[in-house]
């Protein structure tokens, strides 16, 4: 009762203001320069519902100091309506609001891409392309200087229906070892896959840790799918996006990594090292705290994690494992002498926001949009408020030492106050580089002057058809090729004998159908 | 036609009579009814929150089972959405790993009860023979504690006792002189891992009932027993499981009942891909491709499926109960 009235007089102030923002369209054109009031967007305060799920805070607080200052610059007014607060599972918001049927102006939060792809053509959502034309400049500019990604966020009709949330910054997981155990043992970084095998056969057999017994765990994992990884060593492919095992692109055709050469060889010898000790015999159980109890045990060798969290132990642990340093080591270089990370940042987040059909205010909430992609809107999300949580130093921002010294992590400050949310805006990695450790960066220079990094496959967007194909058959696919691919690994099949059989399985299962329908989709969505 | 004729009036007058009496009789039942509600109404008001109930949370969403015969589609709505029939059953049918999900919660299942089933009678029997009554009492509440412990915990206590490093398992199969097996990815494992630490989670809980039907045992029977000479083991066997048979069977149709319900959520924890084989059961399958997917229609019908297989499970063992032993759910 008290949502519907609530709804009701937001509508009545709405309309209200409609005809003031319509005078005033055609003069808020953004020019920097002006004071705050050349961001204004109405004249008169507009209120928009939103619904905003994401997995820390279930919901858009309207107290947050950046919506407040966001309140203040363009004259808009987000109102809370989230569906489904208390769960913690976007996809159950997701349904849950779509349910109910009657959808808040905005619909924002993460991994909100499917959904709105898939009932944006069904009606539910606003085509945004006409709208960011000729509303949303700022969007515009982006969309125009990095093509591929409006390629990869339109549906399957061709309209774009959210403005995402676009990271920055290129790296994400990176190889460590243990420079100190290197050390002990006078031996090199290994540079190759050979120089690889070698340096974990000593980690296994020479005591590097010093306590006396064969305790060492050479490659460890927090989770068990970056071991498929060091398949890339034999030149093989784990999956082409951050997601795991998913499709990739082979010279503009879409293929899955998992019925390649490369993976029955990669698989092949990892089982083999597997066997010989070489890999945490543990790795499919251990789950997330391997990094954390085989690293502060002194037990752990190499691994294959985010940059930052796993170069932030060589401060955490000097104390009890003294001399400890983790170091960020190059991939080696694969069986055919190429050298690749295979993983990276994604440039474009399945998060965002979109305008629903119900939304009265489409001209207006695309300006708002597009607010946050001006430079202040894009400082207001990345850094917080001016003066509370950052200051321009020579142009550019930086962090108080309030925020930088504060016991929280800087990325969790600052979700508190309502900046780094995934609404749609535009990541700054300086916010990133400020609060990054030494090795960290170090580690960071030296993957940036090798060229490592790969070409990623951003998904495709079904049409009804094809999702019905990708639907019947995919799922039990993956299935089965997991299942084998542990089997293999764990020694419980042999790779050799049983590779004509799984690729004939996979046929029969319909891996042909499932990579039709994602090259048709493929095709249609990047070659125009 | 004519022999009743010919007999017609006796005939008549007895048909007359009888409706007259059936009349009176329904008349006086009525007002009976009557009276009964106006003198029990407090009852009946007392029950209209359990019908409530019911009828919100177990009647209305049967509406919602229609999507198994639609395409649904969760913005159109379940009225919008257009019936195609039995497809989502072709589908799941046709699809080899559902049919192992079946075999798989039919001998999990099975196994569940057979080890499961006797484990808290055998549990209350032996605390019914404690007679130091602290011992009784400490005993009791240590295995009634891992009911309370959430599934999450339990399945990385189960984890962590497996573990071919840290494990106690590995560690007693050391001292043995054996080589530690990594059992959560052994498929041949996996089964008796899961019903067993299902045993250990619940038997102790569950015993409390069959507790309550021994307390309940008439203590002449026993002193009789005693005049009469019988070992104890005598009057376990003789005396106090035929007392709480009744109890047995009621609880035996119950878990019948729930058979196919296999608890998913610990076999989530605890599976890999490589204990699929194994593990995988219906509602596993459901939710890697019904809900993981966001294919409500499938798993709506593999749901439903599920539904009517218990539905059927549970009418046989009443009916067979009825039977062979004259106690049953109705």
């Amino acid at each position: 009762m008290t949502r519907k009235n609530t709804t009701r007089f937001g509508r009545e102030t709405m309309r209200k203001s409609t005809l003031s923002a319509a005078f005033l369209a055609t003069t808020m054109l953004a020019q920097p320069g002006f004071a705050d009031e050349h961001l204004r967007i109405v004249e008169e305060p507009l209120e928009l519902t939103v619904h905003f799920h994401w997995p820390r805070n279930q919901g858009y607080e309207e107290d947050y100091p950046v919506e407040q200052a966001a309140r203040e610059m363009t004259g808009i007014h987000l109102k809370d309506a989230t569906a489904g607060r208390n769960t913690p599972d976007h996809n159950e918001a997701m349904n849950l609001l779509l349910a109910q049927g009657d959808l808040p102006d905005i619909v924002g939060g993460n991994r909100i891409k499917d959904p709105v792809n898939q009932y944006g053509p069904e009606g539910a959502f606003l085509p945004l392309g006409d709208l960011i034309a000729e509303h949303a400049p700022n969007i515009q500019a982006v969309l125009d200087a990095k093509p591929e990604l409006r390629d990869a966020m339109a549906s399957w009709d061709g309209n774009i229906y959210y403005v995402p949330y676009l990271p920055d910054g290129e790296f994400g997981r990176a190889w460590f070892v243990r420079q100190d155990w290197l050390d002990a043992l006078g031996l090199e970084r290994p540079d190759t896959v050979e120089d690889l095998y070698q340096v974990l056969v000593a980690f296994r057999d020479q005591d590097p840790n010093g306590n006396g017994e064969q305790d060492e765990i050479p490659i460890f994992l927090r989770h068990w799918e970056e071991l498929i990884r060091f398949v890339t060593l034999w030149d093989g492919r784990s999956t082409g996006s951050d997601t795991y095992h998913d499709f990739y692109v082979d010279n503009g055709e879409v293929k899955h990594p998992y019925a390649t050469e490369g993976y029955r060889e990669g698989i092949k010898n990892i089982a083999k090292w597997y066997e010989e000790g070489l890999i945490d015999p543990e790795v499919f159980t251990r789950g997330t705290s391997a990094r954390e109890y085989l690293l502060s045990e002194n037990l752990g060798g190499i691994t294959h994690d985010w940059f930052a969290s796993t170069a932030g132990y060589n401060e955490s642990l000097q104390e009890k494992v003294p001399g400890f340093d983790f170091a960020p080591m190059l991939p080696p270089e694969s069986i055919s002498g190429t050298r690749i990370e295979e993983h990276r940042r994604t440039p474009l987040k399945p998060d965002g926001w979109a305008i629903s059909y119900a939304n009265e205010n489409p001209v207006e909430t695309i300006k708002y949009f597009d607010f946050w992609f001006t430079e202040e809107g894009r400082r207001l999300s990345n850094f917080g408020v001016e003066g509370e949580h950052y200051e321009l130093v020579d142009g550019e921002p930086v962090f108080t030492d309030a925020v930088l010294t504060a016991d929280q992590p800087v990325n969790s400050q600052m979700w508190e106050i309502g900046a780094g949310i995934p609404r749609g805006y535009y990541m700054d990695y300086a916010y990133e580089l400020q609060w990054t450790s030494d090795a960290a960066r170090e580690g960071i220079e030296l993957y940036e002057q090798n060229d490592l990094l790969i070409d990623q496959f951003l998904g495709v967007s079904l049409n009804e058809e094809e999702q019905a194909v990708y639907d019947r058959y995919w799922p039990s696919i993956q299935t089965y090729m997991l299942e084998r691919q542990q089997a293999w690994i764990l020694g419980t099949g042999d790779i050799e004998a049983d590779w004509d059989e799984y690729m004939a399985q996979l046929d029969k299962r319909g891996l042909s159908d499932v990579l039709e329908v994602m090259n048709s989709a493929y095709e249609r969505q990047y070659d125009s | 036609m004519s022999q009743q004729e010919h007999i017609g009036p006796s005939t008549e007058e007895l048909v007359v009579e009888a409706r007259e009496a059936l009349r009176d009789r329904t008349r006086r039942r009525a007002a009976r009814l009557g009276d009964h509600f106006k003198r029990e109404w407090q009852i009946y008001v007392l029950l209209l929150p359990t019908i409530l109930w019911f009828a919100l949370f177990l009647y209305k969403p049967m509406y919602g089972l229609q999507i198994a015969f639609k395409d649904y589609s969760i913005f159109r709505g379940i009225d919008g959405s257009p019936w195609i029939g039995f497809e989502h059953f072709r589908t799941l049918f046709e699809n080899d790993q559902f049919l192992r999900a079946i075999r798989n919660t039919v001998i999990i299942s099975f196994f569940t009860l057979l080890f499961g089933f006797p484990a808290p009678i055998i549990l209350a029997l032996m605390f019914n023979e404690i007679l130091n009554q602290t011992y009784k009492r400490a005993a009791q509440t240590i295995v009634y504690l891992p009911h309370f412990i959430s599934t999450v915990i339990i399945a990385g206590i189960v984890i962590t006792a497996f573990s071919p490093s840290a494990g106690i398992v590995n560690t007693v199969l050391e001292w043995l002189g054996m080589d530690p097996v990594y059992f959560l990815t052994k498929p041949e494992w996996f089964r008796p891992i899961f019903i067993g630490s299902g045993i250990w989670q619940e038997a102790g809980f569950q015993s409390i009932v069959y507790l309550a039907a021994i307390a309940g045992v008439n203590p002449s029977l026993y002193e009789s027993a005693v005049v009469d000479g019988a070992s104890r083991w005598q009057m376990v066997w003789k005396v106090t499981l035929p007392s709480i048979l009744p109890t047995i069977i009621i609880m035996l149709i119950i878990r019948i009942g729930n058979l196919l319900e296999v608890g998913f959520e610990l076999i989530i924890l605890l599976y890999q891909p490589a204990t699929y084989e194994t593990a995988d059961v219906i509602n596993t399958f459901i939710y890697r491709q019904g809900l993981q997917q966001g294919q409500y229609d499938l798993a709506a019908a593999a749901g439903l499926f599920n539904a009517v297989v218990a539905f059927v499970l549970v009418m046989t063992a009443n009916t067979i109960s009825k039977r062979v032993s004259r106690t049953s759910l109705w």
